[in-house]
């Protein structure tokens, strides 16, 4: 059996990445995907936890998540979509006429 | 069985109506409301007169109608209290009200006046308000009308409210009286702290429990650390306020001659039997209370004896018939307040009483002047009325007979009773009570002196001599609607005064003092016995009886009496003297500056007003300042501050998405690295 260990650092590793590409990308679709990235990591932990415990309340906690991630996606591209046609760019940095 | 209690609430309740039904349907009716009024009113005065023979066979009534505010032992209630007093000036009220009522169909709607249904409505309301204000059982309702009685005396003379002066005379009205009422509503708070309870009647009315306070058998609240009797002093003072103000007692006299401003039968009304009334009464009414505080009974008689000769003085210089008459009703309110204040309960409700007959008598007698003049009020324009209408003429000369105070006129046997019992018990008493009385005594016969004058001079003026305009020589008739109530009024002015003929009473024994023997048997604690009683008590009033030296009793009465007589006379025969014949001159230039300084009333209404403007003016605008500069300068500096913060502030907002996100993360790991140097895991 692979050591709960493992498990957090594959899960750190990915949040870091995700954590990583929010704070450096402009482009509106990689923020979209980093956000996956960092919610699939914390999946990953819910996952190990709840094998190493040997209870399943954990893993049908993650299919939930997935299931979020999945309409938050929807909302998500329905946004940059909107960004688009009102600013004819993905960039997050130019979308700034409403800070006052 | 039924009796006339049962139906006492409508005596106020039929002018009510028909103050709704003048008001809303006066439009559609033959007389525009008026017919509505008088039928109310007579109504009210057959009621009145019902409960006053109830009354008179010795039952008495004093309950409940409404709870206002029910809370624990002593709700705030409507109640009916009908004794000896309240029937008698339930009647007084109804009567010059029905009287009123007709001669206003003379007065307003034979003159083609507009506005009648305003106008029927309001005197409707008017009656309504102080018939109530009449069987009150408790000073907070007594409060609550005495309040709609001046708002409605304030809607009647301000009714031609079209032209410039009523409206700001009705304005006066109102404030002035107002002023007084504000120290009324105090002492109405200070009754409930101190008391508990405002009933006027019973074991547990207010009047009774001050007495067992200061004789040492109960125990009441005081306030401000004074003692019993030195607060209820405070307390009396303060009602005394709203007395003096609405009874246009010196110095809140000034609205009442102003007040002439509205139309005459108004003024007849507000001065004969309402508004003005309302202050006496209410004296009269917890006269139990007063007469057990000598230092308000002082107040009482030097306010009295001072208004009636201060306000007599300017009545003798005046031009206007209304005027002169307006003087006279501030002066003889003055006479009652010092029967009152005197000790003679009595004497005060019987010149209430035959003051209520003859000015009424006069005010419509100068209405009718009116109607003939074509509303012309200045008496140097009239001369030789006498014989054009006589009806008018002689009802007037028994009103102005009775004002003067010549026998055997109604107002004779008042007055004299009211000095009377102001002399004896000035003589009587010791201390600085008797002094006050003497002093007050004094200044309401040199009154008596100054009323014969001027009664006399308006008299010549008006009816006799020459006539001195055109309109005079041909007066515009009047109807039997204004002769009416005139003949009714005249008979009763001349009669009513013997009603209490203490003068032949102390001659001949049979012949009894009505109201006297009226007032003395009434209920419990409420009878002019018991207030005797409270008066001549040492603890309490501190006042005695005395008499003329070497005259007992009998002779004192006639020695008073007599000089009264005399003075009256005297102040009669010097104006005959002077204004008889064909074109009298106007004699009272040759006072000189004196006369400016009377004309313009002692400059009381300019102090007013520079007290008014020169002084509350300024306090209000630095109050004003002071609100608008320190109090909203506080508040808007604190916001401006936020504001301007605020603006600089929202700068930190770049809108960028990714700055966010970096501060995100920072705070995060800031958090994590404190939570790890906190717990140690380093």
């Amino acid at each position: 059996m692979v050591p709960i260990e493992y498990y957090m650092v594959l899960s750190a590793a990915v949040f870091c990445i995700g954590v990583f590409g929010i704070l450096t990308r402009r482009n509106a679709l990689m923020f979209l995907m980093s956000v996956e990235l960092m919610l699939n990591a914390a999946n990953i932990n819910l996952v190990a936890f709840s094998f190493q415990n040997g209870n399943l309340t954990g893993q049908v906690f993650s299919l939930f998540t997935m299931a979020l991630a999945a309409a938050e996606v929807a909302v998500g591209i329905g946004i940059i979509l909107v960004l688009y046609r009102n600013f004819d760019d993905v960039d997050v940095t130019k979308a700034t006429t409403m800070r006052w | 069985m039924a009796g006339a209690f049962d139906f006492a609430p409508a005596i106020a309740l039929l002018p009510f109506g028909s103050f709704l039904v003048a008001l809303f349907l006066g439009q559609y009716m033959p007389k525009r409301g008026a017919l509505a009024g008088i039928i109310a009113t007579v109504g009210s005065l057959l009621l009145s007169a019902w409960v006053a023979l109830t009354v008179a066979g010795g039952e008495t009534y004093n309950e409940p109608v409404y709870t206002f505010v029910a809370m624990g032992e002593n709700p705030i209630q409507f109640g009916l209290l009908l004794d000896q007093l309240s029937a008698l000036m339930l009647v007084i009220v109804s009567l010059i009200a029905v009287l009123v009522h007709v001669f206003s169909l003379g007065y307003m709607n034979d003159e083609g006046e507009t506005g009648l249904p305003r106008y029927y409505g309001e005197l409707g309301l008017f009656t309504a308000s102080m018939l109530a204000f009449v069987m009150s059982s408790n000073l907070l309702m007594a409060f609550m009308f005495f309040e709609l009685v001046g708002l409605c005396s304030y809607l009647l003379i301000g009714f031609w409210f079209r032209r410039d002066g009523p409206p700001s005379a009705a304005k006066k009205a109102f404030l002035v009286t107002r002023f007084g009422d504000y120290f009324f509503l105090i002492g109405v708070v200070a009754v409930f702290a101190t008391f508990g309870t405002a009933q006027f009647a019973g074991e547990e009315s207010f009047p009774h429990l001050a007495e067992l306070a200061l004789s040492g058998e109960g125990q009441v609240t005081t306030m401000f650390g004074l003692g019993a009797e030195a607060w209820f002093t405070v307390v009396g003072l303060l009602i005394l306020g709203g007395v003096m103000g609405k009874s246009a007692q010196f110095p809140f006299h000034t609205w009442l001659p102003d007040a002439m401003e509205g139309p005459t039968p108004v003024s007849a009304l507000i001065h004969a039997a309402t508004m003005v009334a309302a202050g006496v009464y209410l004296v009269a009414r917890i006269y139990g209370f007063y007469a057990l505080l000598p230092t308000a009974l002082a107040v009482i008689a030097l306010v009295g004896g001072f208004t009636a000769l201060f306000a007599a003085t300017m009545g003798v210089v005046k031009r206007e018939i209304k005027q002169v008459l307006a003087y006279s009703t501030i002066s003889q309110y003055g006479y009652i307040m010092l029967a009152l204040g005197g000790g003679g309960y009595v004497a005060g409700v019987f010149h209430l009483t035959t003051h209520a007959v003859f000015k009424a008598l006069l005010f419509l007698g100068a209405g009718s002047v009116i109607i003939a003049m074509h509303h012309n009020e200045n008496m140097w324009d009239m001369g030789g009325l006498k014989d054009k209408m006589p009806v008018t003429y002689y009802a007037f000369l028994s009103g102005s007979l009775a004002l003067a105070g010549i026998v055997p006129f109604s107002g004779f046997w008042s007055k004299d009773e009211v000095l009377y019992e102001t002399l004896v018990h000035g003589i009587g008493t010791d201390g600085g009570l008797g002094v006050v009385l003497l002093l007050a005594y004094a200044m309401g016969l040199i009154a008596v002196f100054f009323t014969g004058f001027y009664t006399f001079r308006m008299v010549l003026l008006t009816f006799h001599g020459k006539p001195r305009s055109d309109t005079a020589r041909n007066p515009h008739g009047v109807h039997w609607n204004v002769k009416g109530p005139l003949a009714v009024l005249g008979v009763l002015a001349a009669t009513v005064g013997a009603i209490n003929l203490v003068p032949v009473h102390a001659l001949v024994g049979s012949v009894p003092e009505f109201l006297h023997d009226w007032l003395y048997y009434g209920p419990e604690m409420l009878n002019g016995h018991h207030y005797h009683e409270l008066i001549t008590a040492g603890e309490f009033g501190g006042m005695s009886a005395g008499e003329l030296p070497g005259l007992g009793e009998t002779g004192t009465l006639f020695a008073s009496a007599g000089i009264s007589l005399t003075v009256a006379l005297a102040g009669s025969a010097l104006a005959i003297a002077l204004y008889r014949g064909d074109s009298p001159v106007e004699h009272t230039d040759r006072l000189g500056s004196a006369k400016t300084v009377l004309f313009n009333n002692y400059y009381q209404d300019e102090y007013q007003v520079w007290l008014a403007q020169g002084l509350t003016m300024n306090v209000a605008r630095a109050a004003d300042k002071f609100d608008q500069g320190v109090v909203d300068g506080v508040v808007n500096g604190v916001s401006s501050v936020s504001l301007f913060g605020g603006s600089r502030v929202r700068r930190i907002q770049t809108g960028i998405v990714s700055n966010y996100a970096t501060l995100l993360t920072l705070g995060l790991v800031a958090l994590l690295v404190g939570i790890g140097l906190m717990g140690g895991w380093f």
